[in-house]
């Protein structure tokens, strides 16, 4: 059984402090086992002023056991894999402790952020890239987060703009970049192959 | 022996006396006094007054209570001497630290005595200082929040080693505290973690094995120095320590697994294939003639002459074959189907000499019963009363059988190219096969006329006749026991003991047999290094059967044990 209470006040704890930390979690429905935390992108690297959405399921020995954390957000990561958004930390695995709570969780993936371990990789070609290139990782991860990670319409508008460039007719290119969840490269392959 | 005896009950007394102390933490001293059993056998109820006697020690050696002990030695895997030696050469923060051991002798203990109300970082909720439990370590939380802690690591099969709930606090709970607080909510739980605890004592330990029985006896095998060796359990299997699977010395344990998956995957169809098909000159699988000419073919697409064996093209008349003459020599061809040949002949040959020996094991295991009948018919009808002789010649004979059974299969693999191809020359392999035949063929003539000699209706002798017998029995009983031993010493320095690239290592060859391991009754203040393993109850029991073995005395109603020290009688008579 999940310790509700113990819930509740994480989330009451969290909203206090959102001014300095910038994280937020929210429950998902009006079950609180199904949480949706936001966390900033840190000042300084690839992933700043993106805004990252994490999928929180709690199980059922919380806090005993860790909460499933996982990015809805595409990130560029070495430690975080860039299909499914499943992350590479060890607190959210065996070195988890019923003293963390989910802001102290979240805040530890925001750490992770700003100092991946390429060498303890969870999506192997990110982690390859930043290795061997690591310009073009850091433009990737820029990237990534211009497209994915950036709520405002201007990113949209900025993608419909660049394929309307390459030559598609743009109520195409608006219905494919919806249908495709805003993947820049996905709408182009949809795109080209239609 | 008597001797023997009351001096091996003096170490026992003193050894007790001094528990407390170091004066006996020197293995050597004990291994000098008494060439007592290496192995034990370690029961269900004995299994907890064993864990308590190292833990005793390690308390005593560092002053430690008894959870910190324990936790140094699951960290150690029960290895008290590398713990020690860990101790020595890096010093007790190391250690401790090593192993999540608070390094606190004096706080912890006023865990009670704390303010009244306590705040519990897990729950969030405000608890009286008697809800909650202060760890070694110093953290505090309420019992709830440690008792869901406890279950859950529990049920994720971590009991050896629960951490604080603190982050990243790498101490371990007192599991008194854990048992305690899981027993009053799942009681059932609480016992299941008692029980790893106690069994980690085998399962995380490389000298302490299961017995491999099945169904189970319950009982588990602690050797002293040696693991590879072969033990008795009380329970009466026989097992190889290292592999646990059956005693099967001089082979050594991979050999021995090598051969029982040969002859699981061959030894059935062995015979038939030899006499119905010929290996393919191609793929060298074997080929069933299904009728037809003489033209085979392989499902690998080969044709070969069924007459010679030899490749040949696919046409063919009804007595001919294209291209194809018996009569010419093609050297290659022959090779190749000569060695597929040859390999499975050698296989058989050892294997029918295995299983012949085997069988001539079993049937001989018969001849308890009837020379039994004979030695009490004998026993009441003529005035020689000592038949002694009898038993344990038959003793030697299942010994020696056995040996011989399993350097078998231990030539199939020390000779052949599968494990030492690279290991020797042609001319070095073919001389020691020789002198290792040359050995196995004594033994075995021996074993033979041995056998022959206990079969006799000596019964229905008259007493010379059955003098005779017994010198002669007694005579091939010491014989044979030589040449076993030859035949180990042999394999452990001629042979294994030459190897450059690969280490098999084989059970000790023992005079009197499997070892049976000695049971420790049960008692708080055991022993665990050295060799006095033995309580006086033991001793008492040996004395009451007035035989002078320790081995012997659990098996009186067993007329025949196959661990009956034989040099006793052997010995008696002129040698």
């Amino acid at each position: 059984m999940i310790d509700f209470s113990r819930v509740q006040k994480e989330l009451q704890e969290c909203i206090k402090d959102i001014e300095a930390s910038g994280i937020k979690v929210t429950p998902k429905g009006d079950n609180l086992s199904r949480l949706v935390g936001t966390i900033p992108g840190p000042i300084g690297t690839p992933y700043e002023g993106g805004t990252f959405q994490l999928d929180i399921t709690l199980p059922d020995a919380y806090p005993f056991q860790p909460p499933k954390v996982q990015f809805t957000t595409k990130v560029w990561h070495p430690n975080i894999s860039s299909q499914s958004g499943a992350i590479c930390l060890d607190i959210l695995k065996d070195q988890w402790s019923p003293a963390l709570t989910l802001k102290t969780a979240l805040l530890s993936v925001q750490a992770l952020l700003s100092a991946p371990e390429p060498n303890d990789p969870q999506d192997a070609v990110v982690a390859q890239q930043y290795h061997r290139d690591y310009q073009t990782f850091v433009n990737t991860a820029r990237y990534w987060t211009e497209a994915f990670a950036k709520t405002s319409s201007l990113g949209v508008e900025e993608k419909v703009k660049k394929l309307v460039e390459m030559g598609f007719p743009e109520p195409i290119v608006r219905s494919t970049l919806e249908a495709v969840g805003g993947d820049e490269n996905l709408a182009l392959e949809k795109l080209c192959s239609s | 022996m008597d001797g023997g005896f009351s001096s091996d009950e003096g170490c026992y007394s003193s050894d007790c006396e001094s528990l407390d102390g170091l004066e006996n933490d020197e293995p050597g001293l004990n291994w000098s006094s008494s060439k007592g059993p290496s192995t034990r056998v370690i029961r269900k109820e004995s299994l907890l007054a064993e864990q308590k006697g190292v833990l005793q020690r390690v308390m005593d050696v560092l002053s430690l209570r008894e959870h910190h002990a324990r936790a140094l030695l699951i960290h150690y895997r029960w290895d008290r001497e590398k713990l020690l030696s860990v101790f020595g050469e890096k010093g007790k923060p190391y250690l401790f630290n090593d192993a999540g051991i608070p390094d606190v002798d004096e706080q912890g203990k006023d865990s009670s005595a704390t303010s009244s109300i306590e705040m519990c970082d897990i729950c969030m909720e405000e608890v009286s200082g008697s809800e909650a439990t202060r760890m070694d370590c110093g953290h505090c939380f309420c019992n709830n929040c440690w008792t869901e802690h406890f279950i859950v690591k529990i049920n994720e099969g971590q009991s050896r080693r629960i951490r604080c709930m603190a982050h990243k606090c790498n101490a371990t709970c007192d599991d008194s505290i854990v048992s305690t607080l899981v027993r009053r909510r799942h009681p059932d739980l609480a016992e299941k973690f008692d029980r790893f605890l106690l069994e980690s004592y085998i399962e995380d330990n490389k000298m302490v094995k299961w017995c491999p029985s099945a169904p189970h006896c319950g009982n588990a095998i602690c050797v002293d120095e040696d693991e590879f060796c072969e033990v008795e359990c009380s329970c009466g299997l026989q097992f190889c320590f290292s592999c646990l699977s059956e005693a099967h010395s001089p082979c050594s344990c991979s050999m021995w697994d090598l051969w029982t998956k040969k002859c699981r995957d061959e030894s059935e169809t062995v015979n038939w294939i030899t006499v119905h098909t010929k290996p393919c000159p191609k793929c060298h699988k074997p080929v069933e003639k299904n009728g037809g000419c003489n033209l085979v073919s392989c499902i690998c697409g080969q044709a070969f002459c069924w007459l010679c064996g030899g490749a040949t093209g696919r046409d063919h008349t009804w007595s001919s074959i294209a291209g194809h003459s018996c009569g010419r020599y093609k050297e290659d061809q022959e090779k190749k189907a000569e060695r597929a040949k040859r390999d499975l002949y050698r296989y058989m040959h050892y294997h029918s000499r295995y299983k012949g020996h085997l069988d001539s094991f079993k049937l001989e295991n018969k001849l308890r019963e009837t020379i039994q009948e004979k030695v009490s018919i004998s026993e009441n009808n003529s005035t020689l009363r000592d038949f002694s002789w009898v038993t344990n010649g038959l003793y030697r004979l299942f010994r020696s059988r056995r040996v011989l059974l399993y350097s078998y299969p231990f030539a199939f693999y020390m000779f052949g190219e599968e494990l030492f191809k690279d290991e020797m020359t042609d001319e070095d392999r073919e001389l020691k096969q020789h002198l290792f035949e040359d050995q196995q063929q004594q033994l075995e003539q021996s074993i033979e006329r041995l056998s022959k000699f206990l079969e006799e209706p000596f019964d229905q002798y008259d007493e010379k006749k059955v003098m005779d017998i017994r010198m002669r029995v007694i005579d091939l009983s010491v014989t044979t026991d030589d040449l076993c031993r030859k035949m180990y010493q042999c394999i452990e320095n001629d042979l294994l003991g030459s190897l450059q690239l690969g280490t098999h290592i084989i059970a000790p060859y023992l005079s009197k047999g499997i070892e049976r391991a000695s049971e420790l009754v049960t008692c708080l203040s055991t022993q665990v290094d050295g060799s006095e393993k033995f309580l006086s109850s033991d001793f008492s029991k040996a004395d009451d059967s007035g035989c002078s073995s320790r081995k012997r005395a659990r098996k009186e109603s067993h007329l025949f044990d196959l661990n009956m020290p034989a040099e006793v009688t052997d010995r008696k008579c002129g040698f």
